[in-house]
């Protein structure tokens, strides 16, 4: 909008275009301070505390050097990731499978709405009362395991225990496949019929239908949610700590832990830990969209 | 020789009766068009011969081999979709050879069999394209050549050029009917558009409720329509209820006014009320040339359409159309004014109900 | 999938409903077991005559509703701005509210410390620090919802015809516009909500009272309360939900929230 615009529009309480914006821009100014002072700012604080020296406040690189030859560190983000890939690609073709079954498997048309109703709240239920929900069902007085026991059968004698990894992961798929149920919903919406006829009318088995057209089409999809539960489980907190108090060693449970107690005696290598993980999500995106790129080319 | 035979054919879903007593006898390089309105069951039955719906009596036959019950994927026979249907992740290539390499047919085979059929639908250096970079035209071309790579031996066709507008249509169709007399293809053809199916069939079976209205060939189901609804299917068409006057020497009244049938009304007894038909074009004026019906009218209303002059006039309470070529050194009457207009007794068509 | 293809439907659908399900079903069952021997609702009754109880959920809702008015009051504006007049920011602004994807919480929460409790920004007692902090957390969903809500509305012509109605920039903001995206607002408040109510390890660190930390600590300490809030806390999140498919009666949008 020019100056000369407004004026010769002639409009009746007509403000010179100068003062428009900057009212404009005025109104905008706390979101952007808002942001700058809670956001960005400490946010900012990470990337420098990582390479400041916590007490003489000098640039150096020890805090990354100490994270990275510390195997408890090491190995917190290797569980931190394993966890998070294990449960982005099991609850991803879980839900996948979920959600094709309800859309494209032939059952009641009733079946799809509720699931995706129940998806829409299951990927909100997270965090303490999930873990909750776990431990009352498959803790050792647990309502599941009471039942397999009177039924002559203690997981529990069998090395089955809620309280490690693989509980843990158990736990995340549950808010997990939801995410991929809904997100993955309409792209199979997007598989039309006659690509399946055609596949077949040229001779191909339902495998090679899969194989060739069905699957090509949804990988972008796909890889996309995946990105997204991948990001979901690196990042939680609330639920490993509340189910595993703490014990199961992933970044997050670490970060928590040297934030409310300076377990790790350094408060520079605090803000590396954290430094690692934006890294960790950065490279994973980058990751994906490589991937996404070479699965798109036929994409309009 | 019979190459498809469909027999006692039909098709129900729970109580609805989408298709019933089927009969087709097609041969070997014949163009078949099934045409009739939305909802007639041509389309089904077109599914049921590639077999993606499963008759619920009767039988298909190919060639000798009886393929009701086998699945789609293993008939070779090559459909061509009404929305294209291309996969859209794959190049024009990769599609075309789509079939070929299920078959698992050697790369320089598939090369070359695309090869073949990119210059069949010249369409030679759109090889590496994806299908949303093509027009609609084009991608009906490549799913043609899709359906043909595969050589199967009926084609399929369902409604392929709906999607496409006018021009595009006209120009296609004339080459799908080039591209599958050249290759001596046999084909079915579904379409609600009765010009489509007129102009490129060598039979056509018109369709109505999911029965079989008429099959014949083009001429046959223009000029001799067998009944009422393929005589206002196929063509425009003057309907109307006269009284029989004396069914040997086949008479009927009209608003008063008596007309000469040819044929048609044996078995009708005197002042039976019968459904008669007249093609518009089968009328003219007296002026121009007489035969053997005059009926006097009163002028309605004319409308200039190009080649073709329609003039509509009464006859008494009926409304006729008449279509005469256009003549620009023809004097045409005013609205309203008096006229007499002529037709052959062959052209008054008796219809069955 | 045709024949064999739907027992597999099936088999899919009714692991996807167990899974489902039973952890639910053995909260609930669980909650039932506070009386020795009998499937009672006394560890409801002690759930809401238990004086902290009511103190930290209350309190977490408190500071839910706080986040979502400081939500509308700064995401209204700011988008409506964006869209109607300064498009150029239109990238940063994105850039900005999906920041919180990227950094995961607890980064972002661990910043958020160690910047606010160290002169000069010593306010990490505030109960300020902790409401901006559940506004950025929530800044993604509810600043996409706000957005998303004014997409579907022509914005510009609604305000012109405010304007030449002779209304003001506060009236036409929050009784124009505001009303007009009320779905799409309590989509992103419900959003908002499940954040602040599931958000554990800020609250923890700073001592504030509220839901999340005092569910976890009574897990260590009792057995059937915890269990009873848990089926509440679930209830409470369909109730919302159906409270705004009901108010919306829109498409599924893929709804991700809640402390994780």
């Amino acid at each position: 909008m020019t100056v000369v615009d407004n004026v010769e529009r002639g409009a009746p309480n007509a403000r010179p275009a100068r003062t428009k914006l900057s009212w404009a821009w005025l109104g905008v100014m706390p979101f952007f301070v808002f942001a700058f002072a809670f956001l960005l700012y400490p946010s900012s604080t990470i990337v420098v505390g990582s390479f400041r020296d916590a007490r003489t406040h000098a640039f150096t690189f020890k805090n990354v050097l100490a994270l990275l030859s510390t195997p408890y560190l090491i190995n917190a983000y290797w569980l931190s990731i394993k966890i998070s890939l294990i449960t982005a690609l099991g609850g991803g073709l879980f839900g996948f499978l979920l959600a094709y079954s309800a859309i494209r498997g032939g059952l009641p048309r009733f079946m799809r709405s509720s699931l995706m109703t129940f998806c829409g709240v299951a990927s909100n239920f997270a965090g303490v009362p999930l873990a909750f929900a776990f431990i009352a069902l498959l803790s050792p007085s647990g309502e599941l395991t009471h039942l397999l026991i009177s039924l002559g059968f203690n997981p529990y004698y069998h090395g089955f225990t809620l309280y490690t990894f693989w509980g843990l992961s158990l736990v995340y798929m549950y808010f997990q496949f939801p995410l991929m149920v809904l997100i993955i919903a309409p792209a199979i919406d997007g598989l039309r019929r006659e690509w399946l006829e055609a596949a077949e009318n040229l001779g191909a088995s339902s495998l090679q239908y899969w194989r060739y057209v069905a699957l090509p089409i949804l990988l972008p999809a796909m890889l996309g949610t995946m990105i997204l539960l991948f990001g979901n489980a690196f990042g939680a907190y609330a639920t490993a700590f509340a189910l595993t108090g703490g014990q199961v060693n992933l970044v997050t449970i670490v970060i928590g832990a040297e934030l409310t107690g300076d377990v790790l005696g350094d408060a520079g290598l605090g803000y590396a830990l954290a430094l690692g993980m934006v890294v960790v999500m950065a490279l994973a995106i980058a990751g994906y969209t490589l991937l996404l790129r070479r699965t798109e080319r036929w994409l309009r | 020789m019979t190459h498809l035979a469909l027999s006692n054919i039909s098709k129900r879903f729970g109580d609805n009766s989408v298709v019933s007593d089927f009969n087709l006898d097609v041969e070997k390089g014949e163009f078949v068009s099934f045409l009739g309105p939305s909802g007639c069951g041509k389309t089904t039955t077109l599914r049921m011969v590639a077999g993606f719906e499963i008759p619920t009596t009767g039988k298909v036959i190919l060639d000798d081999a009886d393929l009701t019950n086998r699945a789609p994927n293993q008939r070779n026979v090559g459909m061509v979709f009404q929305a294209y249907a291309l996969f859209p992740n794959m190049t024009v290539a990769q599609n075309i050879g789509f079939g070929l390499q299920i078959r698992r047919e050697s790369a320089q085979a598939i090369k070359e069999r695309v090869g073949e059929m990119l210059s069949l639908i010249h369409l030679e250096d759109r090889g590496g394209s994806y299908p949303y970079q093509l027009s609609g035209g084009q991608q009906q071309r490549v799913a043609l050549a899709r359906a043909l790579a595969n050589r199967p031996q009926v084609l399929l066709l369902d409604e392929p050029l709906s999607a496409l507008d006018a021009k595009i249509r006209v120009s296609l169709r004339a080459e799908i009917r080039a591209i599958q007399k050249k290759l001596g293809i046999t084909a079915i053809y579904v379409t609600h558009d009765q010009e489509e199916a007129l102009s490129i069939s060598d039979r056509i079976v018109v369709m109505y409720d999911g029965r079989i209205e008429q099959v014949g060939t083009p001429f046959e189901i223009y000029n001799f329509p067998t009944t009422a609804f393929v005589a206002s299917f196929v063509g425009t068409l003057n309907t109307t209820e006269a009284e029989v006057i004396d069914p040997k020497a086949q008479t009927l009244r009209l608003e008063g006014q008596q007309l000469q049938a040819a044929s048609g009304l044996e078995g009708k007894r005197i002042g039976d009320k019968t459904r008669i038909a007249i093609r518009p074009e089968r009328f003219n004026f007296v002026s121009v040339e007489r035969k053997d019906n005059v009926l006097d009218c009163t002028i309605e209303n004319i409308t200039f359409l190009g080649s073709v002059v329609r003039v509509q006039v009464a006859l008494g309470s009926q409304r006729f159309f008449m279509d005469t070529f256009n003549n620009p050194f023809l004097e045409l009457p005013r609205i309203g004014s008096k006229t007499q207009i002529t037709c052959s007794r062959e052209a008054v068509l008796v219809l069955s109900h | 999938m045709r024949r064999g293809g739907q027992v597999w439907a099936w088999f899919w659908m009714i692991l996807g409903i167990l899974y489902f399900f039973l952890p639910l079903l053995a909260t609930f069952l669980f909650s039932l077991r506070a009386k020795l021997g009998v499937l009672s609702f006394q560890a409801y009754e002690d759930v809401f005559t238990d004086p902290d109880f009511i103190y930290n959920f209350g309190y977490s809702v408190f500071w839910g509703v706080l986040t979502i008015i400081v939500g509308i009051l700064l995401f209204v504006p700011t988008a409506y701005l964006i869209r109607l007049r300064l498009p150029q920011f239109r990238s940063s602004v994105e850039f900005i509210t999906l920041l919180p994807f990227v950094i995961p919480a607890i980064v972002f929460v661990f910043g958020l410390v160690r910047t606010f409790s160290q002169p000069p920004f010593l306010i990490v007692d505030s109960p300020a620090l902790l409401v901006a902090a559940y506004t950025v957390l929530a800044m993604p969903y509810m600043y996409r919802a706000v957005d998303t809500g004014l997409r579907s509305i022509d914005v510009r012509t609604l305000t012109e015809a405010a304007q030449s109605l002779g209304a003001g920039w506060g009236t036409i903001l929050f009784r124009v516009i505001l009303p007009n995206i009320r779905v799409a607002i309590l989509s992103g408040a419900f959003l908002s909500f499940a954040i602040v109510i599931g958000e554990l390890i800020l609250a923890q660190y700073l001592v504030k009272p509220a839901f999340a930390p005092y569910l976890a600590y009574l897990i260590q300490q009792k057995a059937y309360e915890p269990a009873a809030m848990a089926v509440i806390s679930f209830a409470l999140t369909w109730a919302f939900l159906g409270i705004i498919q009901f108010v919306g009666r829109g498409g599924a949008q893929a709804q991700i929230g809640g402390g994780r």
